[in-house]
C-alpha cells in the first residue's frame, strides 16, 4: 500500500485544478470537525493511530511528539517505510529549519524567497526518498508538506498555489504510472486565503485507486478501514 | 454618449436609491477617506443634496488628527447627521496596537460597529469598498447580507443577472451595499477632480511621502511619492506597480497569520 500524506490538499482546491491523478477512483472531503483546532501533528497522530489525540498533543511540544509504530496501523504490515510523517518519523532538522525561517520572515529577517526554496528543497529530498523506496516495503506513508508551507505565506496567490498543485498531481501521476498497489491520498486539513497567507480550515482531501465508497470520512476512520483492508 | 465616469457614477447612484427603497434604517460608514467621502458625496447626489440617513465614523481614537479635522469640518459643511462608534470600554481597558494590532482591530473597529449596528437596529450599511482593492474584495457583490458575527458567505451569494438586486429570503442580521463596487482607484480620484470634492491633505505629498490608503496612525505607512496635487496623484496611479493597501492591509493580515501559526504551534 502507498500512502500519500499531503499536508493541507485542499478538497475545493485539487477540484477546481482537476488534478485527475490525485483524485484516483474515488475522492472526496474529511471530516475533521470532531478537533479543537486542525493542527498537523495531532491530525496526522489520529489518522495513525485511529483515536483523537488533541488531548494527548500539546502545542509548545507537538513537534517533538512520537508515536511507537505499533501503536499505529503500520503493525498491520510487514516491512513499512515511513517518510518524514509527523508524530512518527518526521525530519526534525528540516522542520525545524522551516518554523525557523518563518519565524524569521515574519519578523523581517527573511524573504520569502529564502522560505520558499528551502520547503523546495525539503519537498525535492522526500520525492526522491520516495520514489526510491516504491517496490521495496508492504507500506510506504510519504508525508509531503508543500501545500501547507507554501500555502500559509501564499495561498492568496493563485499562481504560486497553482504550480503547487501542477506538482502534487505530477507525484500521483507518477505513482499511478508506476505502481499498482492500493493508494491512498490524504491530507490533514484544506486551506482557506487570509488576504495574500493561508489558515488551516476544514476543507481536508482523501482519494483511492479503489472504490471503498466512504462518505466524508473522519480521519480516525483510516485505521480499520486499513486495518480491515490489508 | 456618456463618459466614463457618469456612468459609473449613474449606477452607484442607482444602486444607493434601490437600497434605500429596499430597506427601512440604513446607514453609510465614513472612514474620511477618498472612497468613502467620495461615496458620501454620490448619497447627496442621490438625494438631492440631503442624506436621509445617520452617517457613522468608526472612532478607534489612533487615528491621524486630520482625519478629526476633516470629518468636523465635512459633517458640519454637509449638514450630515454624524453617529460616532466609539468602544469606550475597550479603551478603558487599554486595548492598543501596541498590545496586539489583531485585537486591538477587532475590539476598536468590529466590535465598535457590531454595537452601533445593534444600539441603532440598521439593517444595512453603505461601504466604500472597491473589487480593485483586493482579491477578496473583488468577490463581493453590490448588495452582500453578512450574520450577527458579520460572516460573509461568498460562496453562496445571491446573483446580480442584469443589474437586478434580489434580496434573499433567508435570515440575516443586515446588508452591506456597495455603490462605488465597480470603480477602481483612478475612477475615484478622477471623480474627486471632477466633482472638486474636498480631500484629506494626508492624500498629498510633504516632503517625497504621502498616504495612499488612511487608517488608524500606528498601523499605517506612507509611501514615497512626490505627488502633490490630485493631478500628480492620478499621474502617478498611471504608473504605479505598488498596491493601494501596501501600507496597511498585510500588516493586519500578518498579525492574524502570526497569531494563528502560533496557536496552531508553528511559532
Amino acid at each position: 500500500m502507498i500512502i500519500l500524506a499531503m499536508d493541507a490538499l485542499d478538497h475545493n482546491l485539487v477540484e477546481r485544478y482537476n488534478c485527475k491523478n490525485l483524485m484516483q477512483t474515488e475522492h472526496g472531503q474529511t471530516d475533521i470537525s470532531d478537533f479543537e483546532l486542525p493542527r498537523t501533528v495531532v491530525l496526522w497522530a489520529s489518522f495513525l493511530t485511529g483515536k483523537n489525540m488533541e488531548a494527548e498533543i500539546p502545542v509548545e511540544t507537538q513537534w517533538e511528539f512520537k508515536l511507537a509504530p505499533d501503536k499505529t496501523f503500520l503493525r498491520f504490515f510487514g516491512s513499512c517505510l515511513a517518510i518524514d510523517v509527523p508524530a512518527l518519523s518526521l525530519k526534525e532538522k528540516n522542520h525545524a529549519e522551516e518554523r525557523k525561517l518563518l519565524k524569521k520572515y515574519f519578523d523581517d529577517k527573511a524573504s520569502l524567497e529564502d522560505y520558499d526554496s528551502l520547503v523546495w528543497r525539503n519537498h525535492e529530498e522526500n520525492k526522491k526518498d520516495f520514489f526510491g523506496s516504491l517496490g521495496r516495503f508492504d507500506l510506504v506513508v510519504a508525508y509531503f508538506d508543500l501545500a501547507d508551507a507554501i500555502g500559509h505565506l501564499s495561498f492568496g496567490l493563485a499562481e504560486k498555489m497553482s504550480s503547487v498543485y501542477v506538482e502534487l498531481e505530477g507525484i500521483a501521476r507518477e505513482v499511478k504510472s508506476s505502481a499498482t498497489d492500493l493508494t491512498l491520498v490524504i491530507s490533514d486539513h484544506g486551506m482557506k486565503p487570509v488576504g495574500r497567507f493561508g489558515d488551516h480550515s476544514e476543507n481536508g482531501f482523501y482519494s483511492l485507486n479503489r472504490e471503498w465508497k466512504l462518505k466524508l470520512p473522519k480521519m480516525t476512520d483510516f485505521y480499520e478501514l486499513i486495518k480491515q483492508k490489508v | 454618449m456618456e463618459d466614463h465616469l457618469s456612468n459609473l457614477e449613474k449606477k452607484s447612484i442607482s444602486i444607493i436609491r434601490e437600497a434605500k427603497a429596499q430597506f427601512k434604517n440604513m446607514a453609510v460608514l465614513w472612514s474620511t477617506g477618498k472612497d468613502s467621502t467620495a461615496t458620501l458625496w454620490l448619497c447627496r447626489k442621490a438625494f438631492f443634496g440631503r442624506i436621509p440617513f445617520p452617517v457613522i465614523h468608526i472612532d478607534t481614537s489612533y487615528k491621524f488628527p486630520e482625519i478629526y479635522e476633516f470629518r468636523d469640518r465635512i459633517a458640519k459643511e454637509w449638514n450630515l447627521d454624524l453617529a460616532i462608534a466609539k468602544n469606550e470600554e475597550a479603551l478603558k481597558n487599554g486595548v492598543s496596537p501596541e498590545k496586539g494590532k489583531l485585537d486591538c482591530c477587532t475590539k476598536l473597529k468590529t466590535e465598535a460597529l457590531k454595537s452601533i449596528i445593534k444600539k441603532e437596529g440598521f439593517d444595512a450599511l453603505i461601504l466604500a469598498i472597491r473589487r480593485d482593492e483586493h482579491g477578496i474584495r473583488a468577490k463581493e457583490r453590490y448588495f452582500s447580507p453578512r450574520d450577527e458575527e458579520f460572516r460573509w458567505r461568498y460562496a453562496d451569494q445571491p446573483a446580480e443577472l442584469w443589474d437586478l438586486y434580489v434580496r434573499p429570503a433567508e435570515d440575516f442580521s443586515h446588508m452591506r451595499v456597495h455603490p462605488i463596487l465597480h470603480w477602481t482607484e483612478f475612477d475615484v480620484w478622477q471623480y474627486v477632480r471632477r466633482e472638486n470634492l474636498p480631500m484629506n491633505p494626508l492624500y498629498l505629498a510633504k516632503n517625497g511621502m504621502r498616504y495612499r490608503s488612511l487608517g488608524c496612525m500606528p498601523c499605517t505607512v506612507p509611501i514615497p511619492s512626490n505627488a502633490s496635487n490630485i493631478d500628480e496623484i492620478t499621474e502617478e496611479l498611471r504608473t504605479t506597480t505598488t498596491p493601494e493597501r501596501a501600507g496597511r492591509a498585510q500588516d493586519k493580515e500578518r498579525a492574524y497569520m502570526m497569531q494563528k501559526l502560533r496557536s496552531l504551534g508553528y511559532m
